[in-house]
């Protein structure tokens, strides 16, 4: 058995390893174990049982990175901002300024996801806080459900591009590149798709000619000043982290904690979140998330290294680069894959599996690592809301039951063209990517 | 809840002992996990406080900090299990009718006992060596490593539990197969 196994190609066990790896993730059980059995299958088919004393080594090895610290801390305060009131405050403020502008309400939410994206790394967060609140008063106020849906949907993935981000930090360790550079190179792009979503909905609503209920309500200027207060919490949060990591004081792991602790202080203190069960649904929610994100980056080391140790990456990775295509046809390609993947695995899942295949193809072809990783997380925001296993669109369905999926996806299918497009200017304009990280660090 | 009981209307009978006490036991450790990660953020901030305000170097901090995030993965992973907060492709559970559901949920519980039962069975030996040996690390805190290692294997022994509790729960008919209702479907 094992004999026949060792005549085969690194190719070929390639191949096996995706096919068991798909039947096994489609029994439905968590990403991280069916990693973590893909894994050991293969090291014990063609290692032999001796193999399994490099299990717990390896991924605790692999866990014992204090890069990875930031996943939790990102995550918790994430959490915290999540749990407060600190979304709809972000959301009304925003409304009562672009108040005249058309379809303004659409682009208020727009942009408090932008901002709110600043505080969390996460997209399924930015979604819920922000579409509580936001989507049924889009609704209320005349927008059509699509619409309102769909802008919600689109605009929570910019939880992930816009820094912190949780799936760029994966990227970071999965890469071996720098996450503060990646932090700002997600900033231009960030606004561009920020930017572009504003954008078809300001020409959506003025095609429509939506007429909001209230649209002849004027806000005075002091009814537009008196929220301002509420966003220097979330200025002064933002402040420090940035000043925290780029001031040279902390790494993204000290930075993520020293937010996490304002985070917390910001939701105790002027939020008044101070009952034991709402701290413990913080906390809960952070365990929750960054346990799962990490088990899965435990056993997604076991599979690298498996995959590795049967030289199956180098052997994949060789064969790309022999193929002496085009390199636009390769990162279309690679585009595609992850889309794909997307539509199916979690970013956490996508980016640890491919990476370490991808990256020799990227630098091989000549691209940019930074500048790879805003394409990937720009293909990870599309899987977000892409069916079957649209994170975003499962959110978006929680918060308003009588919207039917297919309305959520018909609003969201312009957005996800706008990514498109965004991934495109990119490739046209990689200097949108690399300009910033390169004037602040060099 | 007529997809859990053996007829139209029954409730479902309660869990047995053994599975109500695993469920309080991954309840304990995720607490304990959840506080692992709280006092990971004071830590870091005390780090920078040091570091930066004070001047001074930090020692134990960073050691610490990784030790303790690494501890809260498995020490809450059976509790994560426990609230269904380890993702997992749904897709096909989602096409299929229930009795295909909680074949599938058996069949990748057990694909998941046999990795985290070897990861375990793997842990021991090598917790036991660091033990053994009193194997510390090279930082100048020199922290004997048994102590943060000790987490893998309670916390897989735990998983494990945990794993088998949700097994029988299915297969007593007094849980659904991921949780999911008769009418979720794609």
């Amino acid at each position: 058995m094992t004999n026949w196994l060792l005549s085969l190609s690194p190719l070929t066990v390639g191949m096996l390893i995706f096919i068991v790896t798909c039947a096994v993730l489609a029994l439905g059980l968590p990403i991280a174990f069916a990693l973590g059995a893909v894994a050991l299958l293969f090291m014990v088919a063609f290692e032999g049982l001796n193999s399994l004393h490099f299990v717990p080594e390896t991924i605790y090895a692999g866990l014992s990175d204090f890069t990875l610290v930031s996943l939790p801390m990102f995550v918790i305060m994430g959490a915290a901002v999540a749990s407060s009131r600190a979304g709809s405050d972000l959301y009304e403020v925003l409304s009562r300024w672009l108040h005249r502008v058309p379809g303004s309400l659409v682009i208020s939410n727009i942009g408090a996801c932008a901002l709110f994206s600043s505080l969390t790394g996460s997209s399924p967060a930015t979604c819920a806080a922000i579409g509580k609140m936001g989507i049924p008063e889009m609704r209320r106020r005349g927008y059509d459900a699509d619409l309102a849906t769909g802008a919600i949907a689109a605009g929570g993935t910019l939880g992930i591009l816009i820094p912190p981000s949780i799936t760029m930090i994966l990227y970071g360790i999965a890469s071996e590149t720098s996450i503060g550079r990646l932090f700002i190179a997600g900033i231009i792009p960030g606004l561009l798709l920020t930017g572009l979503f504003m954008a078809w909905s300001l020409f959506l609503s003025w095609k429509r000619g939506t007429r909001l209920v209230d649209s002849e309500r004027i806000y005075s200027l002091k009814e537009k000043l008196e929220l301002m207060p509420r966003l220097l919490p979330f200025i002064a949060v933002i402040v420090g982290v940035v000043y925290a990591l780029y001031g040279g004081i902390a790494t993204p792991s000290e930075a993520a904690g020293v937010g996490a602790m304002l985070c917390l202080v910001m939701v105790v203190v002027i939020y008044r979140v101070w009952r034991p069960a709402d701290l413990w649904a913080i906390l809960r929610d952070g365990l929750r998330e960054s346990g799962m994100l990490l088990m899965i980056i435990g056993t997604s080391i076991l599979f690298g290294y498996m995959m590795s140790s049967l030289q199956v990456t180098q052997s994949v990775a060789q064969a790309i680069a022999e193929m002496q295509v085009n390199k636009w046809l390769v990162l279309a390609a690679i585009n595609l894959l992850l889309l794909v993947a997307g539509m199916f695995l979690p970013p956490a899942a996508i980016i640890l599996m491919t990476t370490p295949i991808l990256m020799p193809v990227i630098t091989a072809a000549g691209f940019d690592p930074i500048w790879f990783g805003v394409i990937l997380t720009i293909n990870m925001e599309l899987g977000l809301i892409t069916p079957p296993v649209g994170l975003n669109l499962f959110v978006i369905n929680s918060i308003t039951p009588d919207v039917r999926l297919p309305t959520i996806l018909k609003g969201a299918f312009p957005f996800m063209m706008c990514m498109v497009v965004a991934i495109v200017i990119l490739c046209v304009f990689p200097e949108l990517a690399t300009w910033l990280p390169q004037k602040l660090m060099g | 809840m007529s997809g859990l009981g053996h007829g139209a209307g029954s409730e479902p009978s309660p869990a047995p002992a053994w599975v109500r006490g695993v469920h309080v036991a991954s309840r304990i450790t995720g607490v304990f996990a959840a506080g692992l990660i709280l006092l990971s953020v004071g830590v870091i901030c005390q780090m920078v406080f040091v570091r930066a305000v004070l001047g001074q170097s930090s020692i134990w901090q960073t050691e610490f900090v990784t030790f303790a995030i690494v501890g809260a993965t498995f020490l809450g992973a059976p509790y994560i299990l426990l609230t269904r907060g380890h993702v997992a492709v749904d897709v096909v559970p989602l096409m299929v009718g229930m009795a295909a559901r909680r074949r599938m949920m058996v069949a990748g519980h057990l694909v998941m006992l046999v990795f985290c039962g070897c990861f375990l069975w793997a842990s021991v030996p090598w917790w036991w060596e660091a033990f053994h040996t009193g194997q510390t690390t090279a930082s100048i805190w020199r922290v004997e490593v048994w102590i943060p290692y000790l987490a893998v294997p309670v916390g897989l022994a735990l998983l494990c539990l945990q794993a088998l509790a949700d097994l029988a729960q299915v297969l007593g008919r007094r849980d659904l197969p991921f949780g999911l209702k008769e009418e979720d479907r794609l």
